[in-house]
């Protein structure tokens, strides 16, 4: 009796603490959210989603942050394509061509693993010593190209752990009707994790779009819109690190608009792909 | 002298790492009727089956020694690609496994890799294979719905259908009834005994009494090694190894 008595109590100690985590987590979220849209709110208005930064912008006159919008926008979408197409192939190659004992595969986890822990700032500073070995300077091409480094192990990690997830016996079905291996798996396997594979996109963007360390060297910053590939381009990052680094109260305030957009993107990405996998996956095998 | 049957099994040896499962296992397999492998479970039957079609190829630290014959040409002969093997047999697995796409691509997908594009072409023959399925009437207002959706007994019959929409020679299955309703296992194996007539089948079971009911021809495997195999009447009347007549028994299971 007294044993039970135990059991249960510990089984309520356990169940508010863990109600207690997910709450505090929860709350924070909310906490981030809340700070950001209250200290925004004075600073946000249209004409900052819709004009570049004016001359004084940073002393407080007037203008906006399309051009980090912009910027934001092509670098990490230029970077999540440059992603994607060098993690699917890796994926699918160490899923459907390479033995489970293979060290080859085993390696080149090892390697995304690690590099999925270095910091940032990290491949910042590589990407710029890239550029001076080979004289270029700051441009949107050299944000993308860091960027889609710093996005690969992230993305390339968590397709690999969905297609990991594909049965056997999936691709047996496939295989047995006389298809190669690159037809079921770009056929079979990728059809059945896209929801895995699209969530791994997603979850990469959302790295890159944030990321200032990255860019600070390798993008650098520029008032007006990306013009080329070569040309510098700004990001809402350091948009947020400038904005924020002046003396002046109401240019503080834009940087938490602009931490705002950033967030807002992030959310209408999120909202807008959760639809897209829906309509797109509907004959996943659950 | 009869003719040599389309299919031969040769001195099949196969292991997993140091596990060896399947023994020295060599049988003609006859053509156009239903051949049953029957035997405990790890005795090494799916083993056999997937041996057929190549689909070991792809399994971690196995090793196959011997061969097999499909008119002659020996599948494991390395300039044979495995894709035009696996072409030649349909497989049916233990739980159904119907490809994420709707129930019309589910046929088409083989018939398009194979090189057939034209739509209505492929119409056709989505309609043929279903009708001879028996799952038209079924499911010819959701053919373009995920073929996930449909039952765990119209999925079988689909993926049969799936199988025999690349025109193979052979129809393997794993015991292919095993996840369905007794009405769906009944239908499954009278399609595979209509079959019988146009392809070489061979099924394999751990029931004793789905094998009296289909087989022409058996083979019994018990731990790996193949005990004993004949015509049907033969091999269920007169057993010759103790250790038939002691699974027909129900003594080892
Ligand atoms: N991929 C594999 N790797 C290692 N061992 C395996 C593998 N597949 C099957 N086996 C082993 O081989 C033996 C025979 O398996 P199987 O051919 O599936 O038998 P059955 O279909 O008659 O139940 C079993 O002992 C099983 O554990
Ligand atoms: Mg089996």
């Amino acid at each position: 009796m007294r044993t039970f008595r135990r059991r249960k109590i510990e089984e309520r100690i356990f169940k508010v603490l863990m109600l207690a985590s997910t709450v505090v987590v929860t709350a924070s979220l909310l906490v981030i959210v809340g700070t950001i849209v209250v200290k925004s709110l004075p600073a946000l208005r249209l004409s900052m989603l819709v004009q570049t930064p004016k001359g004084g912008y940073y002393l407080g006159k007037e203008g906006g942050i399309l051009n980090a919008i912009a910027g934001s926008l092509y670098l990490a979408s230029g970077a999540t394509l440059l992603a994607v197409l060098l993690s699917l192939p890796v994926v699918l190659y160490l899923n459907l061509y390479t033995r489970k004992s293979s060290v080859l595969a085993m390696f080149t986890r090892f390697s995304l693993d690690v590099l999925w822990g270095i910091p940032s700032i990290v491949y910042g500073a590589f990407g710029f010593i890239v550029m001076m070995t080979l004289g270029l300077r700051a441009s949107l091409l050299a944000g993308i190209i860091t960027v889609g480094l710093l996005e690969i192990p992230i993305m390339a990690r968590a397709m690999d752990e969905v297609i990991r997830l594909v049965p056997p016996a999936l691709k047996d079905a496939s295989d047995s009707l006389g298809a190669t291996k690159l037809e079921t798996a770009l056929k079979v396997v990728v059809k059945q994790a896209l929801p895995g594979i699209l969530t791994a996109v997603l979850i990469a963007f959302g790295r890159g779009i944030g990321d200032a360390a990255s860019v600070l060297f390798t993008a650098g910053f520029t008032d007006s819109l990306p013009g080329s590939l070569l040309q510098p381009a700004a990001t809402l990052p350091l948009a947020i690190f400038f904005q924020l680094g002046t003396p002046f109260p109401e240019v503080q305030q834009r940087a938490y608009a602009s931490a705002a957009v950033l967030t807002l993107i992030i959310l209408v990405i999120s909202l807008v792909s959760r639809v897209l996998i829906k309509r797109f996956t509907r004959h996943t095998i659950k | 002298m009869e003719p040599q049957p389309h299919l031969r099994i040769r001195n099949l040896s196969v292991s997993y790492g140091a596990q060896e499962v399947l023994k020295n296992v060599s049988l003609d397999v006859p053509d156009r009727k239903i051949t049953v492998i029957i035997g405990p479970s790890g005795c090494g039957k799916t083993t056999l089956l997937k041996s057929l079609n190549r689909l070991l190829d792809s399994v971690d630290g196995v090793r196959i020694e011997g061969h097999i014959f499909i008119d002659d040409e020996d599948i494991y002969d390395p300039r044979v690609e495995a894709t035009h093997i696996r072409k030649k047999m349909g497989l049916l697995s233990q739980k159904p496994q119907v490809l994420p796409m709707s129930v019309f691509d589910n046929i088409a997908y083989g018939p398009k890799i194979h090189g057939l594009r034209d739509r209505k072409r492929l119409r056709v023959l989505v309609e043929r294979e279903l009708k001879a399925a028996g799952l038209w009437d079924e499911v010819k207002d959701r053919l373009h719905e995920p073929a996930s959706r449909l039952s765990v007994g119209q999925q079988q019959r689909l993926c049969l259908a799936r199988g025999l929409a690349v025109e193979p020679e052979i129809i393997l299955g794993d015991e292919p009834t095993s996840a369905l309703d007794p009405q769906s296992s009944r239908i499954v194996e009278q399609r595979l005994i209509a079959l019988k007539s146009e392809y070489t089948v061979i099924v394999v079971t751990h029931i004793l009494r789905q094998a009296r009911r289909i087989a022409d021809h058996l083979a019994f495997l018990y731990l790996g090694e193949l005990v004993e195999h004949g015509p049907a009447a033969e091999f269920f009347a007169n057993p010759r190894d103790p250790r038939t007549r002691a699974y027909l028994t129900g003594e080892i299971s």
